[in-house]
């Protein structure tokens, strides 16, 4: 099939649509509101159901029914949206239902602006709502993969039953780039004996519920999520790497700052400095296996966000202090310039052991 | 192409058809010949990638920028500046409308009606078919209709702008080119032009003999591909 210029918005729903979606309930947003806008027109060509709801609670909610019904369902936001949507995403990750939830992020905090910001870190993998409970998350960085990554998240949010959040921002969301959609198949999500469709004369009761009102039974049921979260982090970490091999200085960063980054390893590589780069894929589980493996053979680690330094704990967790792990980012709705973090580097890098 | 030139253009046309891209390119084209060019923001549509991000390149180069100001310029509100009407009623100005997409953006240009009478413009349909919504006539014509109904406009011509960003070689212009005009003739439009990046201009030429070109240089870029002159 031909290529398409998409948008990443447009993307996420096309990726949705060709992924089974045949669910979307969201509010608008900027700057994630093509993507409703494209899924209006969309979801009625493939026989699917798009409902702008009264708020992003009321959404949320429309999720959790909808995926308790097992169907394959979307919704998305930006920050303060995500934010109202927490407590019904807490329900759905105690219900253990499938659903993919998308975060363009803008800057924050508060009703902050309409720039793209990775300042909703924090909130997509240390909790966001209340409870126990992990979210899958996934962080792109170019529209293609946009498209390749949503046949996953769905996929992944149905085999563990968990909900996967999809974590942009908005340069990404709103930037055009060709894509190679390949050919569009039938996708018939996974039998799902679980879901509340109705008894059906006699058929066995289902409950969709995350009520367990005898502590005993909601500490088993905490165990048997950490249980599950603990096969997660140990089987889907996702990352790629960037001429990492001979790397003294190690950038990480993540969507569209990894996308400034690689063009600042490249003019590293021509000066002649040894400067790779990781790129985070899921932020949870974070890619812990790959900083323990590579962190005794680099001098140093530099993380670059669109934040004051969120991810950077990540990192540090996973080097443990055996290497020093240093920041650079710009926030507010401000793009971290590739000439700014290639001083970074010269710095760092130059500046050996007293650093 | 300059006989063709009105006082006023408009470059209408879908989401992530090209329209900021050819409105500055054209704007910058047209002062040229003209002493004083108007370009001005329309787009209530676009939250990144606007004609105000441009301003101060675009005023450097001598054109009057009309978008909101300053501190408004990334606010979340529709909202049009006064001098918008400058523009359209100085007999001296030539003024060149980046629109907002769709029949959302085309809204905005309405209200603007009393101030075109027929034939004081060229109101500009940008088509590129590799968009999802328009790579057919069906879509493109579907689209056109919704921005004519909500801008209470007739479009006057299409513009040909078939691209993929960077992935943009002189057989995507071709093949797009063939399905806008076999569209335009369909609707009894012409193609004012077909717009086309510089370095792929003499190959398309070739290839597209008889077709108006317009050379145009990108300016929207991601921020990886800008500041990256260290």
């Amino acid at each position: 099939m031909a290529k398409v210029l998409m948008k990443g918005n447009e993307a996420i729903g096309e990726g949705a649509v060709r992924a089974g979606c045949r669910y979307f309930f969201g509010y608008p947003i900027t700057p994630q509101s093509e993507l409703p806008h494209y899924l209006a027109k969309r979801m009625p060509e493939v026989g699917g159901l798009y409902l702008q709801s009264e708020s992003e609670t009321a959404a949320a909610n429309m999720v959790f029914g909808a995926a308790g019904a097992g169907a394959r369902v979307m919704t998305s936001s930006s920050g303060p949206g995500i934010s109202l949507m927490q407590e019904g995403i807490s329900y759905i990750a105690g219900a253990e239902l499938p659903c993919v939830i998308v975060n363009m992020i803008r800057g924050g905090p508060g009703l902050g602006n309409i720039a793209p910001a990775q300042s909703d870190y924090f909130q997509a993998v240390k909790g966001g709502g209340h409870g126990d409970y992990r979210v899958i998350c996934l962080a792109p960085a170019s529209v293609q993969e946009i498209i390749d990554l949503m046949q996953d998240a769905f996929d992944l949010a149905d085999k563990y039953r968990n909900p996967v959040m999809l974590l942009a921002d908005g340069v990404l969301g709103q930037m055009m780039e060709p894509v190679e959609l390949g050919e569009e198949k039938f996708v018939q999500p996974p039998e799902k004996p679980w879901a509340a469709t109705g008894r059906k004369k006699g058929g066995p009761k289902r409950l969709i519920n995350s009520l367990y009102i005898v502590p005993e039974e909601c500490e088993q049921h905490n165990l048997k999520l950490a249980k599950k979260y603990a096969v997660i982090s140990r089987e889907e970490q996702r990352w790629e790497e960037y001429h990492l091999d001979d790397a003294r200085l190690v950038i990480v960063a993540f969507g569209t700052s990894a996308r400034v980054c690689k063009a600042v390893v490249d003019r590293a590589r021509d000066e002649g400095m040894a400067v790779g780069l990781l790129r985070p894929i899921t932020v949870w589980p974070y890619p812990t296996g790959v900083i323990k493996r590579i962190r005794e053979k680099v001098d140093r680690f530099l993380v670059v966000e669109m934040n004051m330094g969120q991810m950077i704990e990540d990192v540090r967790l996973a080097v443990e202090g055996a290497r020093p792990v240093h920041f650079y980012g710009r926030a507010g709705g401000m793009m971290p310039v590739a000439r700014d973090i290639f001083n970074e580097v010269k710095k760092l890098y130059n500046g050996g052991a007293e650093q | 192409m300059l006989r063709d030139v009105k006082k006023i253009t408009l470059f209408t046309g879908n989401l992530g058809s090209g329209k900021t891209e050819l409105a500055i390119n054209y704007a910058l084209w047209l002062k040229n010949s003209f002493p004083r060019v108007g370009i001005v923001d329309l787009d209530i549509v676009n939250p990144y990638f606007r004609t105000r991000v441009m301003r101060e390149y675009l005023e450097q180069r001598g054109l009057q920028v009309v978008c909101p100001p300053g501190e408004l310029a990334g606010a979340d509100v529709p909202a049009l500046p006064p001098a918008t009407l400058g523009v359209l009623e100085d007999e001296r100005v030539h003024g060149v409308f980046d629109v907002g997409g769709d029949d959302t953006g085309a809204t905005a240009l309405g209200r603007f009606k009393p101030y075109l009478p027929e034939g004081s413009f060229n109101m500009y349909f940008v088509v590129n078919t590799c968009r999802p919504f328009t790579r057919t006539a069906e879509g493109i014509i579907k689209i056109l209709r919704s921005v004519e109904k909500a801008s209470r406009l007739q479009v006057t011509a299409l513009v040909s702008n078939p691209n993929l960003g960077r992935d943009t070689d002189a057989d995507t212009v071709v093949a797009g080119h063939t399905v806008i005009e076999e569209t335009a003739r369909q609707l009894g439009l012409p193609v004012a032009f077909a717009a086309v990046e510089e370095n792929l201009a003499r190959e398309v030429g070739r290839r597209l003999p008889g077709v108006t070109l317009f050379p145009i240089k990108r300016h929207m870029l991601p921020p990886w591909l800008k500041d990256i002159q260290f």
